[in-house]
């Protein structure tokens, strides 16, 4: 066995010194940082949304820029809250303000900080405390108008780019409404000549019917100016319909009161927690898991496709086999792989526990999602790695079988194509069985040994029962076992072999004909 | 005598075709053997049986006194007829990594590579990659990959194809110092002239059958004598000439057979006039008619 060592190694060092395999360690940190940086770059550069209003109703525009500005206030509120620092040259009366409601309030727990910033927007009811607010003295509700009131004021004075620099998230950073007398013909001249993004046009009677109002813009994708505009809209209309009606506003606030159903799921123990953000990651890392295995296992099964059909068409096997045997060759090939394979998903690890959870701390801002509940769960890394190298083997020995008939790339990439349709299957399976995770169509695959690694690494949020575990992991080894026999079969014979590629039929022969015997074949 | 190598009735078929057929060789122990005949005769099976890459579906190989080769693999180095180089390595290391496969310690395999890499003027090449060499380079380098080891026994699958002349003076000089060193080579060619400077023993086979073995000398002594000639002139009108039955011409020089109750002289007479004659000479046949006439003028190809 030290021969099969000795060609592990050398295929290890010599793989270490390719462009694939360092492009394999530095893809992955490469794409994960993009997916991060990239989005957020095109978010910094999007411009504000020019737009401007033809308003037939005399009425709407106006309510509707007031009733746009409390969001904003409300998400003011909360930002000047977190990080006061970001208000310190702006206007400085909001920061001893706010220290005084501080004081007064006493240490407020997160729901009551939200309240205190939802009550801008409570419109309907203005002045009365939620619930949760009630309790305050009656001196920090004092302090609270005040602050508020000093805060609404605040807010009309910053200059949009101000505005922009706290937050992108505002109306005021986002939308920028142009001032005009213009005609419609004019407005329609203007977005063509890009120099409007989008103009909107209120009907006469807006509390009748949404007749006469249209949204005008040639850009079809991007509809959030349309979206929030509308929203806003409905929402001054919908109050105003209240008071003309003479519904009652507390009446009214509580028929709009949605139902909120707070998310639970049931622990082992049969005790009730709440649905936190990391359940949900920890139910969707298995995809994403599934993916990077798919991946790991193709490329790194297709490395040892390639390598063996190289070395073929390379004429060097003849001088190998005199000093190893076949299976020696195979053995060492594909362990030597297997090597390589294992550090470029031992890089990977490493980045993304940098990436996630490192860096973040580091640089003092925390991811918005905690990702490190994937690496601190032992059960995903560990069947990850367990499931590489078996999903690995598996396929290596398909592969390397097929690698050894064949004399050029092409051929292989021929040979290859049913299996790789066959392999498309777990990827389509993916998202049903993540929604899915102990259903039917997951349990049946998890027995269909080529999708056994996949499916199970996508079920692990499930989990599968142990009684699944241990049966799947027995069916693939036997599998593997079998694979590797019939592959060491096929190699020992299809590795001297140049011409044509065999026929499936003359394969079959070699399994049964004893090692070492090479059927006829007819050349012209 | 000692044997290095000794085959008894070996067989070995591909499906209903049989490649090799009931072949019993003795090959000496320091002797230098050569493996004759046409392509596609058996000589590459034969030396893939000897290597145990392939198992003979009968008889027996006994391999430095082992019947499998596989358990002396170490004291035997193959050159097959197809063989390459990885490309990306530097020749020191590959050398090295032959040696380290027939069980050499790393560190004297790499010593060892690159002492043969200077001795056979290669110095510069030590640390270039194999892709950068060219044919004759790496041919050599694929020879001192197969005797870094200081096998017993050397096999060599045609070892002159693709050479140049100073490359196969290189090859020579190489068997030749591996015979004075009591090693034992065997060596496969379907150049006569090869074979008849460097070998002992030669073996000719043709489609899978033993047609002879023996050493040189003995395979010559039954043949027919022939004239053999130098000459100028237009070579085919040596057909013509009356009495001559068959004509191997080179060219410059040409072998010739005569039928039954002919004078050589009678030929010589004919010839001068026609030809510039430098030489003529009547001796025993050369490899090439004995190896011509085995193989009925045919070969397989």
């Amino acid at each position: 066995m030290s021969k099969a060592f000795l060609v592990a190694q050398r295929e290890y060092v010599e793989n270490l010194k390719t462009k694939t395999f360092w492009i394999g360690i530095l893809s992955f940190p490469v794409i994960l940082s993009l997916s991060i940086l990239v989005p957020m770059w095109l978010e910094s550069t999007k411009d504000t949304r020019k737009y401007a209003v033809i308003d037939q109703s005399g009425w709407l525009l106006p309510k509707v820029e007031e009733r746009a500005e409390l969001p904003d206030l409300e998400k003011f509120f909360l930002e000047m809250w977190k990080k006061p620092e970001l208000l310190a040259n702006a206007d400085s009366k909001v920061i001893p303000m706010m220290d005084e409601f501080r004081k007064r309030a006493g240490k407020l727990s997160d729901e009551e900080v939200q309240q205190a910033a939802k009550q801008f927007s409570d419109t309907l009811t203005p002045g009365s405390d939620s619930p949760v607010l009630a309790s305050l003295p009656s001196e920090a509700k004092e302090a609270l108008v005040q602050l508020r009131e000093e805060i609404r004021r605040a807010w009309k004075a910053m200059p949009p780019e101000e505005a922009r620099k706290i937050s992108r998230d505002f109306s005021k950073s986002r939308y920028q409404r142009i001032e005009t007398t213009d005609s419609e013909e004019a407005l329609k001249h203007r977005i063509d000549k890009d120099e409007l993004f989008a103009y909107i046009v209120i009907g006469k009677d807006p509390l009748d019917g949404s007749d006469g109002c249209k949204y005008v813009s040639n850009n079809l994708t991007d509809e959030s100016l349309k979206d929030w505009f509308a929203r806003t809209a409905t929402e001054v209309v919908r109050e105003r319909r209240i008071s003309d009606a003479k519904i009652d506003a507390s009446v009214a606030k509580h028929i709009q009161e949605p139902l909120a159903f707070v998310e639970t799921k049931v622990g082992k123990g049969g005790e009730e927690t709440k649905v936190t953000d990391q359940d949900t990651v920890r139910q969707w890392a298995p995809v994403g898991f599934v993916y990077l295995l798919w991946i790991s296992v193709f490329t790194v099964a297709q490395m040892l496709l390639t390598n063996t059909v190289e070395e073929k068409s390379n004429r060097i096997i003849e001088v190998l086999l005199s000093s190893v045997s076949p299976i020696q060759l195979m053995i060492g090939k594909i362990a030597g792989i297997a090597a390589t394979g294992l550090t470029v998903l031992g890089s990977w690890i490493v980045f993304f526990f940098l990436g996630t959870t490192l860096v973040p701390k580091m640089l003092g801002r925390p991811l918005p999602i905690d990702f490190s509940i994937i690496l601190s769960d032992p059960v995903y890394l560990s069947s990850f790695v367990a499931y590489f190298f078996l999903g690995y083997l598996l396929f290596a020995a398909i592969l390397v079988g097929m690698g050894s008939v064949c004399n050029s790339l092409k051929e292989a990439q021929n040979l290859l194509q049913p299996v790789f349709i066959l392999l498309i299957v777990p990827i389509l399976a993916m998202m049903p069985i993540g929604k899915d995770p102990n259903g039917t169509l997951a349990k049946v695959m998890s027995f269909i040994p080529p999708f056994t690694p996949f499916v199970m690494m996508n079920r692990a949020a499930g989990p599968p029962t142990t009684f699944e575990y241990v049966a799947t992991t027995i069916l693939l080894v036997v599998s593997i076992i079998g694979a590797m026999w019939f592959a060491a079969k096929i190699f020992r014979i299809g590795i001297l072999m140049t011409g044509k590629p065999p026929k499936f039929r003359e394969i079959l022969g070699w399994l049964r004909a004893p090692v070492g015997a090479l059927p006829v074949r007819k050349e012209e | 005598m000692e044997y290095a190598l000794t085959l008894d009735g070996v067989t070995k078929r591909f499906g209903h075709f049989v490649a090799v057929n009931q072949l019993s060789l003795r090959i000496p122990k320091g002797s230098v053997y050569g493996f004759l005949g046409p392509n596609g005769a058996g000589k590459t099976t034969t030396i893939r049986m000897i290597m145990s890459i392939f198992y003979p579906d009968e008889g027996t190989i006994s391999v430095l006194g082992h019947p499998n080769a596989e358990e002396v693999k170490d004291r035997l180095g193959y050159l097959p007829e197809e063989k390459g180089l990885y490309k990306k390595m530097k020749t020191a290391e590959i050398i090295a990594y032959f040696g380290k496969l027939k069980g050499m310690p790393s560190a004297k395999a790499k010593q060892r590579a690159v002492e043969m890499l200077q001795k056979y003027g290669l110095a510069d090449w030590v640390d270039k990659r194999c892709e950068q060499l060219s044919k004759g380079m790496s041919q050599k380098v694929q020879v001192l990959g197969t005797l870094i080891h200081d096998p017993e026994l050397v096999i060599l699958d045609e070892p002159f194809s693709g050479l140049d002349p100073v490359n196969a003076e290189l090859m020579r000089d190489i068997i030749l110092n591996m015979k004075r060193e009591g090693r034992t080579v065997i060596f496969s060619t379907h150049v006569m002239e090869h074979a008849e400077q460097l070998c002992d023993y030669i073996f000719l086979i043709n489609r899978g059958n033993k047609v002879l073995d023996g050493t040189l000398a003995e395979v010559k002594k039954g043949g027919e004598h022939g004239i053999q000639i130098d000459y100028d002139g237009d070579g085919s009108i040596l057909k013509t000439i009356p009495g001559v039955t068959r004509v191997n011409d080179s060219g410059k020089t040409a072998e010739m057979f005569m039928a039954n109750g002919h004078d050589p002289q009678e030929i010589l007479a004919r010839l001068v006039g026609k030809l510039r004659i430098r030489r003529f000479d009547i001796r025993e046949p050369s490899l090439h008619e004995i190896f011509i006439r085995a193989v009925g003028g045919k070969s397989d190809e």
